[in-house]
Parts: structure tokens; sequence; C-alpha cells
């Protein structure tokens, strides 16, 4: 058996897609790992992925031709998941769907098979990648800082920034914000007027994500004084708030 | 009743908030748009809870009030002009402001402007409109908008104010005319569904123009909506649905809200409601509402003039299901769309997978289970080629004990058979409950 290790990120893995395929050992025999997140294996051999953006995109430009647009997706917020299995699962997906006795119609629906474990895997993944980003459409809080920066800290688990990304500039074309992961280490930047872009292991300033702006605190006192009022005393449900709103979000929340 | 003036914004927002909370349509659903790059805001169409208030029930829009100061004198409301409460009125500035500061912090999806009726109905929306206006063209505002027709203002009015609005919306407020006159003496039915109908009317029109041009402005393109008080009369389960049913039909409503009766007024004329607002009853009539629009049932097939209360015990699928029990079971792998989402336990996501994963080969519990569907309730109901996961029985007491009392389980963990004995009886057990035998069980 020989091992790829590659980086944990959408281009890693693409290139240890591209790697594991070009060097011709066979499917069978080889498989991938995310580096750092594995354990080692007896009796097989290891080999570096070396992050090529190049191999990358070949990888996802055939895989969105042959598989379609759909499959790209789901694949692509796969590959963003924090469970490291993700890999190897990814890697079957795409043996499947871009063989070359695989007909265009069946390429398109391999995503739909979900007989298969590694589909199954990667669909299941993608689905949990995908709520997660939806929970930080609902759950980013932005707090104003006194240069007039939009700041927001979340704790994600997954690596949800670049499905984010998109959302949030689309909805404020005209700010400047910054949304810092704590968890990855990882800060999505968009500037006024200009497309956003995510920097890696870099945290902003301790400081100055402190510095509040002159207004910013009495929109908090509204918002709090708002989310208390709106609510029914008769229908009171904290177990069903809970449900839609789990604690753990609410660490970084204004309201939480 | 004078309105204070030297109120603070937080005062006011406190009144005029808590004045709003009886509504119930918190949606910001039902429209994609995006950004244009110049103003602030988009919308995306399955809609964005942002936070959930104690009740459990989401915070989507900024839901206020424009001013809670109200003519009319309706028993079930909280603002009646009877009432002794504090007034308060925003001006359309401190709306856009608020609207503003908070949806840039991503706190809200939009703002939901809903009023009392201050000095007349024509007056009142007349307001409304200019604060949508200055949210529009002075702020430059892209994000959801709901708006409340007001029944009795004129119709340029509300036609103007429509292409401010993402959704719009009149309150039906009770399912009967006949309660309306009793509860609500300033508002009469032919008043409400007015307005109602022009909004129908209009977004046909319109929609028609944006066949021919592109950039026709769009006359409330997310649809209206309604809502409806449940438990303060005597309507029964089968009469509000069908009313919820023919609002869906003929002035194609997006959605009906029903809203549990909330006692806030000491009345003779309302019921007394010792314990608690009807909640159960709301419940059972959302996902009888949900059957209507997403799974093509009629209000006719899950319940009738004989038995017009759903089912405590079940869902109101379930409760259908068991009753037509001839229909199942159903096989995964042959059966079309439409009778998947029947079944209880399979939803529109998990028959959409079925159907498109069974092109790849045959489908087995297990691959069930992944595609998201319900076993503990669907187990009943379907075979996968030809057979069923455990060997049940199609018999309707059976299948009703091991939904209600293995609600969590699936029946390989529960007992499956009983033992049967001399004295088989189920006068054994216990008294049956008194609200089972009312349910028809």
């Amino acid at each position: 058996m020989m091992i790829f290790q590659c980086e944990d990120s959408v281009d890693g893995i693409f290139t240890g897609v591209y790697d594991a395929w070009d060097s011709r050992i066979g499917h069978e025999a080889v498989a991938l790992r995310i580096r750092e997140k594995m354990d080692l294996e007896l009796f097989a051999k290891y080999r570096e992925v070396e992050t090529d953006t190049q191999k990358a995109a070949k990888v996802a430009r055939s895989v969105r031709s042959k598989m379609g647009q759909d499959a790209y997706r789901v694949i692509y917020q796969a590959a963003l998941s924090a469970n490291p299995e993700k890999a190897d699962s990814i890697y079957r997906v795409i043996v499947r769907g871009m063989s070359a006795n695989v007909t265009q119609y069946e390429a398109q629906n391999v995503i739909w098979n979900l007989q298969s474990r590694d589909v199954c895997r990667v669909f299941e993944l993608s689905r949990k990648v995908g709520n997660e980003a939806h929970r930080y459409f609902q759950f980013v809080r932005f707090r104003e800082l006194d240069s007039g920066v939009l700041f927001s800290e979340i704790q994600a688990e997954n690596q949800v920034l670049p499905l984010i990304g998109e959302h949030f500039s689309d909805r404020f074309p005209n700010e400047n914000f910054m949304i810092y992961d704590n968890g990855h280490n990882d800060c999505l930047i968009h500037g006024k007027q200009r497309p956003w872009f995510i920097l890696r292991d870099t945290c902003p300033d301790e400081a100055a994500k402190d510095q509040l702006a002159a207004r910013e605190e009495e929109m908090q006192e509204l918002w709090k004084g708002f989310c208390k009022s709106i609510s029914v005393e008769a229908r009171e449900n904290r177990g069903l708030q809970r449900q839609f709103w789990p604690l753990k979000f609410r660490r970084w929340m204004t309201e939480g | 009743m004078e309105i204070a003036k030297d109120m603070d914004l937080y005062q006011k927002l406190e009144i005029l908030s808590d004045a709003a909370k009886y509504d119930v349509a918190c949606t910001s659903s039902g429209i994609d748009r995006k950004g244009s790059g110049k103003g602030m805001g988009n919308c995306t169409a399955a809609g964005i809870c942002h936070s959930f208030s104690a009740d459990g029930r989401c915070i989507a829009l900024l839901k206020i009030l424009f001013t809670n100061e109200c003519v009319f004198d309706c028993k079930y409301c909280v603002n009646r002009s009877s009432n002794d409460v504090e007034r308060a009125a925003f001006t359309p500035e401190e709306v856009c402001r608020l609207t503003i500061e908070f949806y840039r912090r991503n706190y809200i999806e939009g703002l939901f402007l809903s009023s009392g009726i201050l000095k007349s109905p024509s007056y009142t929306m007349e307001l409304l409109y200019q604060t949508l206006y200055k949210l529009r063209y002075e702020y430059h505002f892209e994000g959801y908008i709901h708006v409340k027709a007001i029944p009795g203002a004129p119709q340029e009015l509300i036609e103007k104010t429509g292409f401010l609005a993402d959704r719009m919306s009149v309150n039906l407020e009770l399912p009967t005319a006949e309660s309306l006159r009793r509860l609500a003496p300033h508002k009469t039915r032919k008043k409400i569904l007015a307005p109602m109908r022009q909004v129908q009317l209009s977004r046909k029109e319109h929609k028609n123009e944006l066949m021919l041009f592109k950039n026709a402005p769009q006359f409330v393109p997310a649809g209206q909506s309604t809502q409806m008080i449940i438990g303060a009369t005597p309507e029964n389960d089968y009469q509000i649905l069908s009313v919820a049913e023919s609002l869906y039909q003929k002035f194609e409503l997006k959605r009906v809200f029903y809203s549990a009766f909330v006692q806030v007024n000491q009345d003779a004329e309302l019921p007394a409601l010792p314990g608690g607002p009807p909640l159960l009853r709301e419940h059972r009539l959302y996902q009888a509402d949900w059957l209507l629009r997403f799974y093509g049932f009629g209000a006719g097939e899950l319940l009738s003039e004989k038995r017009p209360n759903f089912n405590v015990f079940l869902d109101p699928k379930c409760d259908w299901a068991l009753s037509h029990l001839e229909q199942f079971p159903v096989e995964i792998n042959r059966a079309d769309y439409y009778t998947l989402l029947r079944v209880p336990g399979i939803g529109p996501k998990s028959a959409q997978r079925i159907v498109k994963a069974r092109r790849m080969g045959s489908l087995d519990f297990t691959d069930l289970k992944r595609a998201g569907v319900v076993l503990k309730r669907a187990v009943y109901f379907i075979t996968c080629n030809g057979r069923q996961m455990y060997p049940l029985k199609v018999e309707e007491d059976f299948i009703l004990r091991n939904l209600m009392y293995s609600q969590s389980r699936t029946p390989a963990e529960t007992v499956t058979y009983r033992q049967l004995s001399l004295f088989d009886d189920d006068r054994m057990f216990g008294e049956v409950p008194q609200q089972l035998l009312q349910a028809g069980v």
C-alpha cells in the first residue's frame, strides 16, 4: 500500500488525487491521508504530496466538466470538512466518476449513488459542512471597531470561511469587514468594493479588536433589549431555543 | 392617550417590539436577490434566522410596530384602544437607522413593519410607505422587507408600497366572518379580503410585465401571507384547515400562519385558557399546513366533518397513513415520487434522494437511513425489494401501539409481539386514558 500524505486544504487534497492517480500504482494499492491527522500504518509506504495549485486546478476542471457542477460542489464542500477520512473518500468518488469506462450520464449521477460507502461519506460530510456554513450565515455577529471595520470572531468546526465569503461580500459591498475563525486561525477579509480573500494562519491584532466604535455599545444594548422583549412569556420554551441555537455558538455572539 | 414625546430609542424599541411580538410571521424567505453592489443587502430564498428568542421562535426580521397607538378595539389584541398600555411611535428616520445598523452587524435579515391604526388606515399606510421609501431610496437598503397592508387604506397607497416591499400580508385574524364580528367589531371579512385580492391581482399583472421588460419593477416578489388566531373562537381544525386551503388556492398565498391564542386581555367574549395557549393544536395545524403545501394532500383527506379535529397523539401524516392502510406497504424501489411522499418518515428531500439513488442500483434499508428517511416511522409502511425490515404486521392497532410507545426506537429494539394469554384484554393493563378514547383510537 502506498499512502499519499497531503495538506489539509482543498488544493492539497486535489493535488493528492492527481499524484495518486498519476503514480500508476493502481487505485486499490493507494490511499490518501491528511498529514498530521492520521495514524501511521504498518506495511505501508508513504509519499509526501507537495501542494501544487496547477495540478489541483486540473483536477477541479475535469471533475466539473465530467461529473458536473453539482458533484463538484459536493466534493469541494466535503474537502473542507474536519473529518480526516475525507481525502480517501473523495479520491474514490473521483476515481469512480472519471474512469474511462464510465459514460457521461453515469458520471453525472455518481454523486447520488448513496449505496456506495465512499459516495455516502462524501455526501454526508458535504452536508455537514454546508449546514455549518449556513449556521454562520445566521450567527456571525459583527461589531464595529473604531477604525470603522466590522469585525467578527467565530469558532468553526470545519473550514467554513470559503463558503460564507461570497454571501457576506455580496451583502455588504461597501463595508470593510473581517471574520476571524479562531479554530483554524484563518481570516476572511473584505475591503470596500474589493473582492474577498482568506489569509491562512493569521490572527488579528488583539488590542485592535477590542477598540469599539463610539455607538457600538448603544447598538448592542438595543439589540439585546429587542431579543428580550420579542419573546412571548406564555410560550417560553428554552429547550426549543437551544435546539435551534446551540450553546457553542452563543459564546461568540452579541446576545448569546 | 398621549404619546410620550421624550422617550429614548431604547424605550421605544422595547415598547414597540413588545407590541409586535404576537405577530407570528418572521420568515425572510421566498426570494433570491443578489446585491446590486451599490447599496447594502441581499436576499436568499430559503431565508435565514439570525437568532432565537426564549420561546424558541426565530428572530429573522426586526419585528416592530410603527406605533402601538390604535383606534380599533379588537378584544384579543394588547393594543386595543381601551387598554391602558404605554404608547409610543417611531419616526421613519428612527426605523431606518435601526434597520441599517442592525443589518450591517448581521443581527437581522430585514424589517418587518406593522402598525396600529393611527388616526385612520390611510394615514397609517402613508407613514409605512414613507418609511419604506426612505429605507430603499435614501439608505439604499436591499434586504428583506415585510410590511402589513392595512385594510381600509386606499388602493394606490397599497400598490405603491408593494413595489418597495418583498412580502405583504393582511391578517385574517380569525377563521370565520362570524368570529371576526364578535371579537373585532371594527373589522369585517370583506375589508380584510379586499387588499388581499388586490395584492394577488397586482402580482399577476406585474409578473406578465416582467416577461416583457427585464427591468420592470417587482411587485411583492416574495408573495403574501396571512395569519389566524387559533383557540380564541370555537372553530374546529377542519374549518381552519379548509380556510387555509382555500386561501392557498384562491388567493395564491405563500404562507398561512397560525397563532395559538395568548390571553393578554380579560374579556367576557374570550375563552379562559387555564392550560396556557393551545400550542399542540397550533403544532398539528402547521404539520397539516406543510402536508397541504409540499406533500400534495388536501384538507378533506386529513380531516372531515365527522372527524373534525386532529389526533392528539399522532401527527397528521401518520394518522392519515393508519386510516389508509390499503395503500401500504409501498415498495421503495418502484413507487413513484408522489407515492413515496405519502409514507410517514419520508419527506421531499429524502424522496428526491431515493428517486435519484435508485437509478444506480436497488436500495436497501441501510441506504434509506443514509438518505435521511426516518425509519422508526417508515418501517411499518415500506418494503425494499419486497421485504420488510422486520416481520411486521400491517395492522392498525399494532402500528399505532408501536408508533406511540416507541417514539424514539425502531421495532427491533422494542417488543413487536404480545404474548397471548387467556385474559387477553386491554382492561388488564389499566384504564384506557380518556384522551385516547376521544381521539378515536
